[in-house]
């Protein structure tokens, strides 16, 4: 306590921190905001700067970007159907439909306070435990956890959006066989790069890189809205969504208390854990919110708690992830990984010493974050009442735009012009699929939770000789797959006695 | 049987042998070609931002810019180990106005079959400027095992359990070493692939698996710290940093461990002029204070790091050699 109040004091007892604070903070906002650009971009761009700043300003501001670049992302998700960057895909999936039913300053009211929420929370707990845990969580959790956790997402996810739990199962291993495309996070083998269709001969190494679930949410959400926006208005009888002021009430925040600690609690989890970070974590948040709620059948047509879900996970991933960087030198991320560059650059070595040895930097850079959370809250409640406004825009003008930055966000990605064209595939098939009940929020879960679990499977398997038993001989996986697999069955179980129950009353 | 391979491989001995003349002299740029140099150039990183080809590609672009006025631009195309940014790279015009960055992998992608595009002629080389050895590394607190000699007992009375965090592309720098090395002294370790390097480093250090191999650039800040400490390094001779850790020759197997290398290249249609002058400007951007420091920090100073056109091609083509002597003893690629 004593040192935080040091590190908030030296903070803001410096001029320059404060200015860099506040550019971090706005920058990070921004350049989440934009699709097509991201807060690594912001980061790889100022990087060559750190090396004349001092080291704290220089950390601080990276993990003030962090904290302010996640929560950027979900403002172009809730309006516009595209995330701004991958921790915020899933807030579209409930963001989206609220701001069509004219909620979109609800929503964007419960993505600001649930981002500050979590941010804040995950902050406090790496205040007080960052040494004792990341050296239990690394020890803790291996690949056969990290797969047991994937898994125990896989298992819910047919119930996102879906007409019934078949359809739903069917988009979700839709997705799984959409992930297998590229080379494979093992033996490097290209899969279906090359081939044949209907004796055409093709061969690609574009799609040695395999299909990116950020072009798929675009061409599913934004695009086919695009185009089933066009057709109602075609056809005489879309309505404008209203823009919508008004902040979620504190009886709707306390109804979805527990959706809020349960994304905190996964979205630590997910951030300590290396290489997994902060996108995991929105989707883990997601898929279980939907597998606890009352009323599943919401989720994915404008439901309060899977906003909450997605944006209070990405945002208690962050601080989650410094964690592994300061007490073990591990950093998670890409973004994480620019804090250690700006580290070595300063001559610095992350791991416990630094504790003792930089312990005024390790704790500006806590203090930072913590208030960067907590300004979140006064940004966002500023940029609900304003950005709103864009949906006052006829539909006609706002359209091209939407193509625009669904197209740049899609190139921006990799720079590779695949992931355009299945963008705009993802489009059209996305513009059919809502009128099969098929979900396309199923076939994005498939496809991310299907590339991550295949990895770690992998790597599992292998550590275990290929023995699948060894699963149940450590704890923690045993228990996550056996849960998986309960939930899978009693939703099965449900499905066939909700018919037969259907039928008898038709009867 | 791979001992008795003709040793085409890199001769690391000449190779630690050759860093002492390479001086810090400003080096003489030739003139612009002709209206070459107007307009910012692309430069191509066939990997993420913020790693290690993307830290090298930017660091080299700041290095040219300094010494040749060249403004680069950098642009990240990820995907498929390093593959999906080569038809980008192909299409380009060949009028030198984009370069690439790229590895190794690239080398053993093509000797394997999987890319057509040999490096060393449908590319040209403008100058290699990371090559780096090697090692295998421990937990800095191991109780197990403290050297390779103990690990090597470790892994004999407990066989089929030792386990290496490595990664696991099919022909890949990695794979090869070790399968040369577990050849030589008869030892077998079990081969765990993660593809991300922080996966990698946690799992050693959670205590997932035994070993790691890895290059002592990346995980520097982890030597520094004590958290991870070498216990085998693929060189001929020790490097000073790392005296007291053995070589894999001084344990008994006789190969010429391969290198992991990035350079630059541009498309072999490149006009000559404007190759020439780009590779010039990379041989200076090479020797300025900012990238040595750079290069340093990557540990890339223990042996000579740097190689012209010339040089590169002959280091491709013998990579490319040695590959393919070693699938073909191991029965992969086409």
């Amino acid at each position: 306590m004593v040192e935080f109040i040091g590190g908030t004091l030296t903070l803001f007892g410096d001029p320059t921190a404060v200015m860099l604070f506040g550019l971090g903070l706005i920058g990070g906002m921004l350049f989440g905001a934009i699709p097509g650009v991201n807060m690594l971009t912001l980061g790889a761009v100022l990087l060559p700067f750190t090396i004349n700043m001092e080291a704290p300003h220089a950390v601080m501001l990276f993990s003030v970007i962090y904290c302010s670049g996640v929560f950027g992302g979900a403002i172009t998700a809730i309006l516009f159907n595209i995330p701004g960057a991958p921790e915020n895909a899933p807030t579209c999936f409930d963001g989206y439909p609220m701001t069509v039913k004219g909620q979109s300053g609800k929503a964007i009211g419960a993505a600001v306070s649930c981002s500050a929420i979590g941010g804040v929370a995950s902050a406090v707990v790496m205040m007080a435990a960052t040494p004792l845990i990341a050296g239990w969580a690394v020890r803790a959790f291996g690949p056969q956890e990290i797969f047991a956790l994937i898994f125990f997402g896989l298992a819910v996810s047919a119930s996102v959006g879906a007409e019934t739990l078949w359809k739903g199962w069917l988009s979700v291993f839709a997705g799984l066989i959409i992930a297998t495309i590229g080379t494979d996070p093992v033996g490097g083998v290209p899969r279906f790069n090359e081939g044949s269709v209907l004796g055409m001969e093709f061969s690609s190494y574009y799609l040695s890189a395999g299909i990116h679930f950020i072009p798929m949410i675009l061409g599913f959400f934004a695009v086919s809205e695009v185009f089933t926006q066009a057709m109602s208005i075609a056809e005489g009888n879309r309505k404008r969504p209203k823009a919508n002021l008004e902040f979620p009430s504190l009886a709707e925040f306390w109804a979805v208390r527990f959706t809020m600690l349960r994304s905190m609690f996964l979205g630590f989890f997910a951030g300590i854990l290396p290489g997994i970070g902060a996108t995991l974590a929105a989707f883990l948040g997601y898929s279980q919110a939907v597998r606890w709620s009352k009323t599943p059948e919401r989720f994915g047509k404008g439901e309060l708690a899977g906003v909450v879900a997605s944006e209070t996970a990405n945002n208690s991933a962050t601080g989650a992830a410094m964690i592994p960087l300061l007490a073990l030198g591990l950093p998670g991320g890409a973004l994480t990984a620019m804090i250690m560059g700006i580290f070595q650059i300063h001559g610095m070595e992350p791991g416990p010493l630094i504790f003792i040895n930089s312990s005024d930097l390790v704790w500006i850079t806590f203090a930072a974050m913590f208030w960067a959370n907590l300004c979140i809250v006064f940004l966002g409640w500023l940029q609900t009442k304003t950005v709103v406004h864009i949906l006052n825009v006829p539909f006609r003008w706002l359209a091209p735009g939407i193509l625009l930055l669904a197209t740049i966000g899609a190139y921006a990605l990799r720079n590779l012009m695949v992931d355009v064209w299945v963008m705009f595939l993802a489009g059209a098939i996305g513009f059919f699929l809502r009128r099969t009940g098929y979900s396309a929020a199923g076939i994005v879960l498939g496809l991310i939770l299907g590339k991550l679990g295949e990895s770690a499977f992998a790597k599992s398997m292998q550590l275990m000789d290929y023995d699948f038993l060894g699963f149940f001989s450590r704890p923690i996986a045993a228990f996550l797959i056996i849960a998986a697999v309960l939930t899978i069955v009693s939703s099965i179980w449900n499905e066939i006695r909700g018919r037969e129950l259907q039928k008898a009353l038709i009867d | 049987m791979i001992k008795s391979m003709k040793p085409c491989g890199l001769a690391l001995g000449a190779l630690l042998l050759a860093a002492a003349p390479l001086g810090l002299s400003a080096a003489e740029l030739p003139e612009k070609p002709a209206g070459f140099g107007v307009r910012p150039l692309t430069m191509i990183v066939p990997f993420g931002a913020g790693g290690g080809s993307d830290q090298l590609a930017r660091s080299m672009a700041k290095a040219m810019e300094e010494v040749a006025g060249l403004n680069f631009q950098v642009v990240n195309k990820p995907g498929g180990g390093g593959t999906a940014a080569i038809p980008d790279f192909m299409l380009s015009p060949g009028d030198g106005y984009t370069v690439m960055e790229h590895i190794d992998n690239a080398i053993s992608a093509y000797a394997k079959g999987d890319i057509k595009e040999n490096p060393a002629e449908d590319w040209t080389p403008l100058c290699m400027t990371q090559i780096t050895f090697s090692q295998i590394y421990i937990r800095g607190d191991e109780d197990r095992f403290t050297d390779w000699n103990s690990f090597l007992e470790y892994a004999k009375e407990n066989p089929g359990q030792a386990s290496m965090a490595n990664l696991g592309k099919v022909g890949s720098m990695e794979l090869v070493v070790m399968s040369q090395l577990q050849n030589a002294l008869g030892v077998k370790v079990k081969q765990i692939a993660f593809d991300k390097p922080a996966e990698r480093y946690g799992a050693l250090i959670g205590g997932h698996v035994d070993v790691l191999f890895e290059q002592p650039g990346d995980v520097r800040t982890f030597l520094d710290s004590g958290a991870m400490k070498p216990i085998l390094t693929f060189l001929d001779e020790r490097p000073g940093v790392f005296a007291d850790t053995p070589t894999h020759k001084e344990v008994g197997a006789d190969f010429d461990a391969l290198t992991r290398f990035r350079g630059f290249y541009v498309k072999s249609d490149v006009p000559r002029d404007r190759m020439e002058y780009l590779a010039a400007a990379c041989e200076a951007g090479f020797k300025t204070e900012g990238f040595q420091a750079f290069n340093e920090k990557k540990y890339m100073n223990l042996i000579n790091s740097y190689r012209d056109t010339e040089g590169s091609v002959t280091l491709i083509n013998d990579a490319v050699d040695t590959y393919r002597a070693v699938y073909k003893e191991l029965g992969i690629g086409k």
